[in-house]
């Protein structure tokens, strides 16, 4: 498994500069103009004087090993001096700068996580927290009354969109019965029982909402893993052994049948990080994914390089982290 | 001894019927006559074997036997207690005497439990053994089916079908049943090993003194080896008598053509033999036809078995057979 | 006795009373906190590094030009006594230079004094080559920017300025800490993060925690010169979403007091303004939706010479058919379907300020299909079968573009129809904003290279004077390949009339003098239907019923007079 996983490390070194180079050449032929957003009162000469200030007028190739300097060595070096807190060389060296706020992306990515992982991460754990039960429930009592209202959601949240979701929250809790706030509020801090109520309220609304959806594809799954495993024998011998019913199912056949749906929660684990774009923006959270939106409606191709970018890896790196999870729960699987 | 013996199991009219469902609201919509009102009973001590077709419902049989199923009609009796409708905790009790090996050993081990695990689940449950005493009766199973004792910390996936199977015999004998279905437990194996499997079966009988219900539709091997043997045909039983009985003179078409398609052991009268071609399909469990069961393949047919169902009847020394014919 | 001297205790304790409760209401941060939601986050608090209209008010609050427009586009006087005239002084007879005199006594936030060094200093910081200044414009001319002593700063022209009130006057041209900025000219001005987020300033607010795209928080800025002021001790100021939730944030959950650029639905609006929490505030500024006329001919055949003036339009050349595109749209119906309050019908592409809103060429708002039609009719535009007019196998068929944008899309359905009308058979394009108004070179979609035979969008220009803005139709802004496609002259108009007014207004000083000869250009541009002007557009924002002291201006930022903002 060890030497498997160094294997993978390493093919994944060119796959991710390959990914890189895709997404800076995409984003570079696309039409867009950083100065495109601006006040109309700008005059050309001064946009294309912008530009050129933005590094936009040297050729493309010097500007992607150019971002490759400020990514793979710059920032990796900057990191171990704020880590260590120690200065390697002089200390200052250009790192992947945003055009639009001409701050580091890194520094925007770090500002920006806490809101993404709390809101959208809760609302993954919420998910799987709610599917799971729902999933296992829905398959063992097959054709039942809950196993059809568990389809009848699971439909709802596969089809209604969350924006849709999102403002019908929105109308219903803040405009009407103003129990939850509209807006999520990122400067808020915890630091008694009352703020923990308050993070509490303008958390729910957002992360229902993604829990919904995200409950709505994880049950059916969970669901279609549970029927696979409960007709399968070694359930029958379970039985047969005289094991409680309560066993049979939450040992034999639930363990064995997360083994696939643990895959899938593991695949899906970049998209929390890559935010809920919709939502963030429904609930005005700012996290990652409105980090995205925002570069490129203003075409910051720096931090929309890079962003992709780090999803990118975490596509590639929890990929392997699922394939390395079902080799550790199913002994059937040995990659050596 | 046979006749000293008492019945260990007894089965009257058994009925499972599986619904099915259909359509986007999932109505059900009919249901799968798999087993259609069969009665039988096992001795103590004794191999009772069960053949026939696939899909005539010989390991729905075995399986509503050991109330794997929730039974649609009918009584079933194992050791003196009626098993026929009792749930939950009682049932649990009582499934120690009663066990199944199954069809497919790889499909029956759960892949993620190593085969020690496998073999001492049961005892975790239903024994108040300390850890100790249980790796000990681990490994005295492993030793009785031929497993090396050092096999237990290893997963199902590392064994031949052979082994595999071993380890589905272990794991039925952990709680000393005395009641034993076999559903096929050969089916999967390779010829060379069928007859190992079988052996040790034979063996454990004796040593353990188990009862088999032996499910095959390999009529040689029932023949070596049981002493009882019943035919099924499309969810009932068309005839039950003794080994020998059965095999020298069938009474029943089915029966017959059955047997006629075996080799038989005695060369001069292999040399006579006749193969019965059954033409047609199997009809569908859901849809039987009416009257005889078997009327729409059966050679012998005559007008009544279109209408009216045969019914078992005993034709002397325990050899009953359902057909007009012979009545 | 005893009466009038009762009648005096108390007079006395009222007066002691109103005295208390008057100190109590003009005390620094007495109102505690404002919210404030833009709906574009702010990325950065130097509108010299982004001249985005969200990151222009956001800093605002904390730097400040030397001289502001009110809410009726009036200079007033910021960081300054005076405002610099030719008539005080302050501005040489000749126009070549502009002398301000900073207030006495004017303190950084942290404390430090303002000096004329400090306005040198960011003069220099913009005008950097390397800079990437995004408000050079304001800029342009400047020769020499100096101190003539701490207080003092001459503005030197290289050329006669009659209106040389660009530099530092409005909020898109504030002044920096030069000790703060020292060091992030030029190409180091991206270095300078924490600069650039955390400006030094003299406004009424001080940013404590500035996350980008996303929230700032300011608190009241101790050293602000009136010691009244802010009301506010905090200010939050959010970003993201969009204008629908943000109106919503404010009309109908209260949860926040200002909301900005509510271009949503007028009903929508209307709807939410009902509910009583807030009002809809709507200023207008110079901002016109028009249809910019294409004179030269667009065909993709013509290769590099596509849209420049070696081939006049076949037909748009015709004034009677600009005309009747005029005459037969409907811009009541426009203004009410597209902006409702947040709308006027105008008839000339400079509406405002007022002293330029040209009075000759009222009537536009009148629809007038069979006057159009008769119109070409006479021209020799004759009916074809198919319901299009031709003239010697030239069919009216019309490419007319313009961005996505829900409105735009609305227009331009409702005009092609009405064009139908007059036989003028037209296809619809729109193109994504970042593209049509980028100034990406390899794209054929931007709205200076006008490949299609009109095309519609909104302009205006900063602060209140026209000349630079008016100045955009002359001969030398035509946009061309030669030229890199920059320029503003869309319509491609060269007329020498029109060049030899633009030339006179440089050299003008006297305002209503200034005025006629923008209106004389506004009437050209009108009467011979080279732009065809929509709409007035004006910004809409939402201001809470509980906040006092907000006035909407459409000449500088919103957020212009917030040190006077208080709660009711
Ligand atoms: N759970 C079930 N639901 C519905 N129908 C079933 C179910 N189990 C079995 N059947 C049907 O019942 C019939 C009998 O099946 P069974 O497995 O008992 O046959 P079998 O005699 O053991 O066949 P084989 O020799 O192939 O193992 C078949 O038609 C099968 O399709
Ligand atoms: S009853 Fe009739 S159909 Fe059935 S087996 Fe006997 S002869 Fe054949
Ligand atoms: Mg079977």
């Amino acid at each position: 498994m060890f030497h498997y996983t160094i294997r993978r490390l390493i093919f994944t070194i060119p796959t991710l500069l390959f990914i890189s180079f895709v997404i800076f050449f995409i984003l570079d032929t696309a039409p867009n103009d950083p100065t495109g957003n601006l006040p109309l009162t700008i005059p050309p000469e001064v946009r294309v004087k912008i530009r050129a200030s933005l590094g936009l007028d040297q050729p493309m190739f010097i500007r992607y090993l150019l971002w490759c300097q400020q990514f793979f060595i710059n920032e990796p070096l900057n990191m171990i001096e704020q880590w260590f807190d120690i200065t390697i060389g002089d200390g200052t060296r250009l790192r992947v700068t945003s055009w639009s706020t001409r701050s580091p992306v890194v520094d925007l990515v770090v500002e920006r996580l806490p809101q993404t992982l709390w809101v959208v991460g809760m609302s993954y754990v919420v998910g799987i927290l709610i599917a799971i039960p729902i999933g296992v429930i829905s398959a063992y009592k097959q054709y039942s009354w809950f196993d059809q209202l568990g389809t009848f959601f699971s439909m709802l949240g596969f089809s209604v969109p969350t924006f849709f979701t999102g403002l019908l929250m929105i109308v219903i809790f803040s405009v009407h019965l103003r129990w939850f706030p509209s807006i999520y509020d990122t400067t808020h801090k915890v630091t008694d029982w009352s703020s923990f109520v308050f993070q509490v309220k303008q958390m729910i609304m957002p992360v229902m909402v993604l829990a919904f959806f995200n409950a709505a594809q994880l049950s059916r799954f969970m669901r279609a893993s549970m029927l696979d495993n409960l007709q399968q024998d070694y359930v029958r011998t379970a039985r047969a052994k005289g094991l409680k019913e309560r066993v049979v199912v939450l040992t034999h056949v639930l363990r064995n049948s997360l083994i696939p749906v643990v895959t899938v929660i593991a695949l899906g684990v970049p998209q929390v990080f890559g935010g809920a774009i919709i939502t963030e923006q429904i609930f005005k959270v700012n996290g990652l994914g409105q980090l995205l939106i925002i570069g490129i409606q203003g075409a910051d191709i720096p931090l929309v390089q890079t962003l992709t970018f780090i999803f990118a890896v975490l596509i590639v790196l929890f990929n392997l982290i699922a394939d390395i999870i079902y080799g550790l729960l199913d002994p059937r699987i040995r990659y050596d | 001894m046979l006749d000293t013996a008492a019945p260990l199991v007894k089965v009257k009219n058994l009925k499972m019927h599986f619904p099915i469902y259909r359509g986007i609201l999932s109505r059900r919509a009919g249901e799968v006559k798999a087993v259609d009102g069969i009665s039988f009973e096992i001795m103590q001590g004794e191999t009772l074997g069960l053949v026939g077709e696939s899909g005539c419902g010989k390991t729905t049989v075995g399986r509503a036997l050991l109330r794997l199923y929730d039974i649609t009609e009918g009584t079933i009796e194992v050791n003196g207690h009626d098993i026929s409708t009792i749930e939950g905790e009682e049932l649990r009790a009582l499934r120690p005497e009663m066990q199944m090996i199954f069809q497919d050993p790889q499909a029956s081990l759960n892949p993620r439990m190593t085969v020690g695990s496998i073999i001492s689940e049961p005892l975790d449950e239903h024994t108040k053994l300390s850890k100790v005493e249980k790796r000990a009766k681990v490994g005295e199973l492993m030793d009785a089916v031929g497993l090396a004792r050092h096999f237990a910390d290893r997963y199902p996936h590392e064994f031949s079908g052979g082994q595999r199977q071993r380890i589905g015999i272990a794991r039925a004998l952990a709680l000393n049943p005395k009641f034993i279905v076999c559903d096929e437990p050969i089916a999967a194996l390779d010829v060379s090993i069928q007859a190992q499997v079988v052996n040790l079966l034979e063996d454990l009988q004796e040593q353990f003194g188990l009862t088999y219900l032996f499910i095959s539709h390999d009529l040689s091997m029932i023949r070596h080896l049981a002493t009882r043997v019943a035919v099924m045909y499309l969810g009932k039983i068309v005839e039950i008598a003794p080994r020998d009985a059965l095999y020298e003179a069938p009474l029943h078409p089915y029966t017959e053509a059955l047997l006629s398609a075996v080799p038989h052991p005695d060369p001069s009268q292999e040399s006579t033999r006749e193969r019965i071609i059954l033409k047609g399909d199997v009809p569908s469990p859901s849809n039987p036809p009416q009257g005889c069961n078997f009327c729409t393949r059966c050679p012998k047919v005559i007008d009544i078995c279109r209408s009216v169902e045969p019914e078992l009847q005993n034709y002397g020394d325990g050899h009953f057979a359902a057909c007009h014919l012979l009545e | 006795m005893k009466i009038p001297n009762l009648i005096l205790a108390a007079a006395g304790a009222s007066l002691l009373a109103t005295t208390a409760f008057g100190a109590a209401h003009e005390a620094r941060g007495r109102d505690g906190n404002v919210n404030i939601i833009y709906w574009q986050a702010a990325s950065i608090m130097n509108p010299y590094l982004s001249g985005g209209t969200k990151d222009v008010d956001a800093s605002s609050m904390v730097i400040e030009p030397l001289a502001h427009y009110d809410e009726n586009g009036n200079m007033v006087t910021t960081l300054v006594d005076e405002i610099p005239t030719v008539a005080n002084g302050g501005v040489s007879a000749d126009l070549t230079s502009i002398t301000w005199k900073l207030s006495e006594g004017l303190l950084w936030s942290d404390g430090t004094p303002v000096t004329a060094n400090d306005v040198v200093f960011t003069a220099n910081y913009c005008m950097d080559p390397s800079g990437g200044c995004q408000q050079l414009a304001k800029f342009s001319d400047v020769t020499n920017v100096e101190a003539l002593d701490d207080r003092t700063v001459k503005i030197t022209f290289g050329s006669a300025k009659p209106f040389p009130y660009g530099p530092f006057v409005g909020s898109t041209t504030p002044v920096l800490q030069a000790a703060q900025f020292a060091g992030c000219s030029g190409a180091a001005a991206p270095t300078c993060t924490a600069a650039n987020f955390k400006p030094i300033g003299t406004g009424p607010f001080v940013v404590s925690e500035f996350r980008a795209n996303d929230t700032i928080t300011l608190t009241a800025n101790p050293n602000y010169r009136d010691a009244t002021k802010p009301a506010f001790a905090t200010l939050t100021f959010k970003g993201g979403g969009d204008a629908a939730s943000a109106a919503r944030a404010v009309l109908e959950t209260g949860e926040f007091d200002y909301a900005w650029n509510l271009q949503i639905a007028p009903e929508i609006l209307a709807q939410m303004e009902a509910k009583g929490m807030g009002t809809v505030l709507s200023g207008f500024g110079p901002l016109v939706e028009r249809l910019m006329i294409n004179l030269t001919d667009p065909s993709a055949s013509l290769g590099d010479t596509r849209s420049t003036v070696a081939n006049p339009h076949p037909f748009m050349t015709d004034i009677a058919v600009r005309q009747a595109l005029s005459m037969a749209i409907d811009r009541p119906l426009l203004v009410e379907v597209g902006y409702g309050k947040a709308g006027k019908v105008t008839c000339n592409v400079l509406p405002s300020p007022a002293i330029y809103d040209s009075p000759n060429n009222a009537g536009c708002e009148i629809q007038d299909i069979a006057g159009a039609n008769a119109m070409l009719d006479a021209a020799g535009w004759a009916m074809g079968s198919d319901g299009v007019r031709a003239k010697d196998g030239v069919r009216l068929s019309i490419l007319y573009q313009t961005s996505t944008n829900a409105v735009r899309q609305d227009f331009q359905a409702l005009i092609k129809q009405w064009w139908g009308e007059i036989g003028i058979e037209t296809e619809l394009k729109n193109i994504d904003a970042a593209v049509f108004f980028g100034g990406d070179q390899s794209s054929p979609d931007t709205f200076q290279k006008i490949f299609a035979d009109l095309e519609m969008y909104a302009n205006n220009f900063d602060g209140t004077d026209p000349e630079a803005y008016m100045g955009s139709w002359k001969c030398s802004e035509i946009p061309s390949p030669e030229n890199a496609w920059l320029g503003s002259n869309m319509p491609r108009h060269c007329n020498a009339d029109y060049d030899a007014l633009v030339a006179e207004m440089a050299g003008t000083a006297d305002i209503s003098k200034r005025a006629e000869l923008a209106i004389a250009m506004n009437d050209i541009l009108m009467q011979n239907y080279i732009i065809i002007p929509l709409v007035h557009r004006g910004n809409v924002s939402a201001s809470a019923n509980t906040l006092a002291g907000v006035k909407l201006n459409a000449w500088d930022s919103e957020l212009w007079n917030i040190a006077d903002w208080s709660r009711k």
